[in-house]
């Protein structure tokens, strides 16, 4: 009994092995694409010089910024991490059926990655070290990107569409892109200044509740929602503290009082069951109180868009703080 | 009651008092002192009026009746299994609720509070009846605890799992799943408060029979108290505390392990604190005063744009962590710890042969390493991206096309780094076992590995360095340093094996605290990479990393292996090593510095990697008895196969995502514990 044991033990991966011989590969597979245009050189958010012969027209992007970015420019990213998810947050840059998840954010697969076969990989200044060597090294052109700075939000989305633009030779599509932003965001402001929410302030927030407990958290100043709404000429409510990439603050109900009053008061709402600001919140004496509460200058953002997001993104948001202000 | 207690209870209240003021003032608007004394006497604004019964006046009902709740749960299950480890952290029905809560969350279910209560309580509930079931009620505290920890340690496994896979539909879980007093309004805390009041109330009409219970279960039945039902009954409302609890604010750590101990230690100030007339409502104050006081400093002292998000389980913790290595410092071997592990260990081998045994571990480390290299998308051999034999041997031989070649150079460095780091993680269980004679002593459980991870957090967050062999080297000093601290603290004229674990407990738990807080009040955006690290993954490992972890196990093994017989005699008692004439405390300092290094390295090849430590070498002393000379290269080879089969699980399960090699291997290795615990009950 107990050699059978043994037996067993020895035999069974042995069997396992060789029942795995041979090999999976059949032929090696010409590069493809003779892409329009000619030689490329950016710089990216390390100092990296990157080169490629012609724009990319197949690229990865590792977060959702860049996907969104890309897709906005006319240009399918092949794949992309944290993929499943995605079309539930940014409505209005769709990706197909065709593009590959290539896994979470935090660990993308280098495995997946390659198999893509990408001209490009577009990766976050957050995303994994190991990654970024991982691909270089077997010579696949890496472009980091930084895509937080409260100093700046607004204009490093632009410039990084810009960037992303030139990789894959789409910049008279990211000048429009970005010049119809800009045109949304004086017009908005003139239409702003003309309505009765001249002269308003803002807040925006997002939050969460669970069990009896609330979280609410402010997109302060240096958040990409703040320098969009100031770009229309308002100015933002919260000054608690903020971190300094993103712009954004943690407070509780009581905290919504620093606030004050005549503030327009926009809100995301992240996951869909869940509406904090709509619901949750109502049974707080506080909260019933507040003046922008009162006065019905409550604003619920539609799903969908990406608070860290692109060009498209931020079109969004103007578009509907715009309408919500001048109804 | 004598003057002397009613003076400790009354000074006890005055401090609950005092700290409830301080609290009052305390809040993100500029609603001060004198607003709140203004109000009192009938002068207050409406702002401070609404700001009083919207915030302030529901958070300090909310600690108070956390506190109160979870103080007189731990010291109903500490009774009950006349164990000062029980608690409901230790019981697992902290971590049965939260992954309850947890759960429903992941599948975008929103439940009104009384559905998140009954969730909570399901899931609390459930993981106390597995324990308890798996330890025979209450017979045998050390299983209790055991059976509770393993459960615990799966659950916080597979509950981090949903929060890395659900990151978006589960983003306020981390926090809450800290313990977070910030209420949306009074209806919790008062329903919370009218429901722990009952309930205590109804624990306290049992103070009688749970005195008798403490006698024994002989002398209780004899008394003629039906013992099993009345344990039953205790810990169902036990459970129901925890639960409302959690539904109130979040599992609050430790204040259910800490309460309770700190009552027992008041009987200089208190008489009769061993009567649970006194015993549960004295646990029950110094739990509200507990929570009341972290949550007061936990105001105080965090700055920055994250502090109010920071929760006050995470302060709770950490005091609760504080004072528990405070009177470990005090323990001196006693009747009431648990007794050495019985997973049947025997002097001999059912395996006549080691020799086969080995050979046999061999070739399915091997079988686990060709698995490794081939399965793909799927995790089987007939998935996507399996790869085969031969492609293999041409990758040796440098003959491989493109897609095989960058495959498999992912995938070794990865296998060889969890190999290696299991054999570590194994054999550095295997001596924190026998020297601290304890089947809970892994390194895990004596701070270093949490140790490891405040350092490599520490690096992460504050310092913004992502390079890995940064992150490494802090792994390595944290881990040093906290075992510098859990034997500092627990020597006190000799090491005494219970001391250290206790102490050891408190530093894991302080250094779990550390790393919540950290993560929560520096960088709320990075939990997916600390999530991830913490959890033990391989992801984007090369060769400069493995090649340490290597070594360290090449050299950890021949001393050991050295010192096979001290390890044998220390395992029995601290006399026989002595009457042989061993340097006990030279020996065990030499064991453990093998140990920590040992888990530092595979930390730092690897993340934090739970459970491989713990089962390993009880799975080897089941299969070839106690013997070290067999125990150390089985558990080694369990160890290897175990994170390795792990690693390669967690790459394929879901590709293209990834789950941790860390949470599978408690969820492989719990199922296995469970078996054990079950096959071996009295």
């Amino acid at each position: 009994m107990k050699k059978l044991h043994s037996l067993a033990l020895i035999g069974l991966p042995l069997a396992l092995a060789l029942s795995a011989c041979g090999t999976s590969e059949t032929t090696d597979d010409a590069k493809s694409g003779d892409n329009a245009g000619g030689p490329v050189s950016i710089t990216d958010s390390r100092g990296e010089k990157i080169e490629l012969d012609s724009p990319a027209t197949r690229v990865v992007s590792l977060e959702w910024m860049q996907t969104e970015a890309l897709v906005s420019l006319g240009v399918m990213p092949v794949a992309h991490a944290d993929g499943d998810a995605y079309n539930t947050w940014v409505a209005n840059a769709q990706v197909d059926d065709s593009v590959k998840d290539v896994g979470k954010r935090a660990e993308p697969s280098f495995t997946e990655i390659m198999k893509a076969d990408p001209e490009l990989v577009i990766a976050d200044s957050t995303s994994p070290e190991a990654i970024v060597k991982q691909l270089e090294d077997k010579d696949v052109p890496v472009l980091v990107l930084d895509t937080a700075d409260g100093t700046r939000q607004l204009d490093l989305m632009k410039e990084n569409v810009k960037t992303i633009a030139e990789a894959v030779g789409k910049t008279d599509k990211a000048d429009k892109i970005i010049g119809d932003l800009d045109a949304s965001l004086d017009a908005g402001k003139k239409a702003i200044a003309e309505s009765d929410a001249a002269g308003a302030k803002f807040a925006m927030a997002d939050g969460w509740a669970e069990g009896a407990t609330v979280t609410i958290r402010l997109f302060g100043e240096g958040s990409l929602m703040s320098d969009l709404a100031e770009g229309l000429g308002l100015k933002n409510a919260w000054t608690g503290e903020v971190d300094k990439e993103w712009g954004l603050g943690t407070t509780d109900p009581e905290g919504l009082t620093k606030l004050g009053d005549d503030v327009r008061f926009f809100y995301n709402s992240p996951v869909e069951a869940e509406d904090v600001f709509g619901d949750e919140l109502a049974k707080n004496p506080i909260w019933n109180k507040l003046e922008f509460v009162t006065s019905d200058h409550l604003y619920p953002l539609e799903k969908g868009v990406w608070t860290f997001g692109g060009p498209v993104s931020a079109q969004e948001f103007v578009d509907q703080v715009v309408a919500d202000l001048t109804k | 009651m004598t003057l002397r207690s009613l003076s400790g209870f009354l000074g006890l209240a005055l401090v609950a008092l005092a700290a409830s003021a301080v609290h009052l003032t305390q809040g993100t608007s500029e609603i001060g002192l004198a607003d709140l004394l203004d109000l009192a006497i009938g002068r207050g604004d409406q702002l401070t009026r609404d700001v009083f019964m919207g915030s302030r006046l529901p958070r300090l009902l909310a600690g108070v009746v956390v506190g109160l709740a979870v103080g007189v749960s731990g010291a109903l299950l500490q009774s009950v299994t006349r164990n000062p480890l029980a608690s409901p952290d230790t019981l697992a029905i902290n971590g049965g609720a939260w992954f309850a809560a947890t759960l429903v969350a992941a599948f975008g279910l929103s439940l009104p509070l009384i559905g998140q209560g009954s969730v909570a309580f399901a899931g609390g509930l459930v993981g106390a009846a597995v324990v308890l079931a798996l330890s025979g009620g209450a017979s045998g505290p050390a299983r209790l605890v055991l059976a509770g920890s393993a459960l615990a340690l799966a659950l916080g496994s597979m509950t981090g799992m949903l929060l890395l896979l659900f990151e978006e539909e589960t983003q306020s879980l981390f926090a809450w799943g800290n313990g977070n007093l910030v209420q949306i309004s009074m209806d919790a805390p008062v329903k919370g408060a009218v429901v722990v009041g009952v309930v205590v109330l109804v624990s306290l009409l049992l103070s009688r029979r749970l005195d008798l219970i403490a006698l024994g279960d002989d002398a209780a039945t004899s008394l003629g108290v039906n013992v099993r039902l009345i344990q039953l009954v205790a810990v169902l409302l036990s459970v129901l505390l925890a639960a409302l609890a959690v539904t109130v604010a979040g599992p609050m750590g430790f204040i259910g392990l800490c309460a309770p101990v700190m009552a027992r230690l008041s009987g200089r100030w208190i008489n009769d604190v061993h009567k649970h007339r006194v015993l549960l409502p004295l646990s029950g104050m110094i739990g509200i005063v507990l929570v009341v006081l972290a949550d007061v400093l936990m105001r105080l002292v965090p700055r920055g744009p994250f502090a109010p998000g920071v929760p006050t389980g995470v302060a709770t913790t950490f005091f609760g962590a504080m004072v528990l290595v405070g009177v470990a410092r005090t323990f001196r071997q006693g009747g009431t710890v648990p007794e050495a592990p019985s997973a049947r260990s025997r002097t001999g081998s059912p395996f006549k042969f080691t020799v086969p045994l080995v050979t046999g571990l061999v070739v399915l480390l091997a079988g686990a390493t060709v698995l490794g290299l081939l399965a793909g998308h799927g995790w089987s051999l007939m998935g996507d991206d399996r790869l085969l034999m031969g492609d293999v041997v041409n990758w040796l031989g440098g003959n491989s096309g493109n897609y095989v070649t960058y495959t498999l150079e992912e995938r070794v460095p990865r296998l060889l780094a969890a190999t290696f780091a299991g054999a570590a993680l194994a054999l550095a269980g295997c001596a924190t076992q026998a020297v601290c004679r304890n089947p809970l002593a892994e390194p895990g459980l004596l701070g270093v590995t949490a140790g490891a991870g405040v350092g490599a957090i520490t690096c992460i967050a504050f310092a913004g360095i992502s390079a890995l062999w940064l992150i490494n080297i802090s792994a390595l000093i944290g881990a040093a340093v906290a075992f510098a601290i859990v034997y500092a603290v627990s020597w006190r004229g000799g090491l005494d094996s219970i001391r250290l674990v206790l102490v050891g407990v408190g530093v894991a738990a302080v250094g779990q605290a550390l790393i919540s807080f950290i993560l929560i009040s520096s960088s709320p955006y990075d939990t997916q990479l600390a999530l991830t690290w913490l959890n033990g993954s391989t992801y984007g490992r090369t060769y400069e990393q493995v090649v340490p972890l290597i070594i360290v196990v090449l050299l950890g093994l021949p001393i050991l292996l050295r010192h096979r017989n001290d390890l044998d005699v220390m395992a029995l008692d601290d006399d026989t090593p002595r009457v042989l004439g061993l340097s006990l405390e030279r020996t065990r300092l030499l064991l453990l510095v093998t140990a920590v290094v040992l888990t530092a390295a595979s930390a730092a090849a690897i993340g934090l990697v739970v459970f491989t430590g713990l089962v390993a070498p009880h799975a080897a002393r089941a299969i070839v008895g106690s013997r070290h000379i067999r125990v150390l290269p089985v558990a080694m080879l369990l160890g290897a196969i175990l994170v390795s089969v792990a690693d390669t699980l967690g790459r394929n399960v879901i590709a293209p995502d990834q789950v941790p090699a860390g949470m599978v291997t408690a969820l492989i290795g719990t199922p296995y514990f469970v078996w054990l615990l079950w096959r071996s009950r009295a």
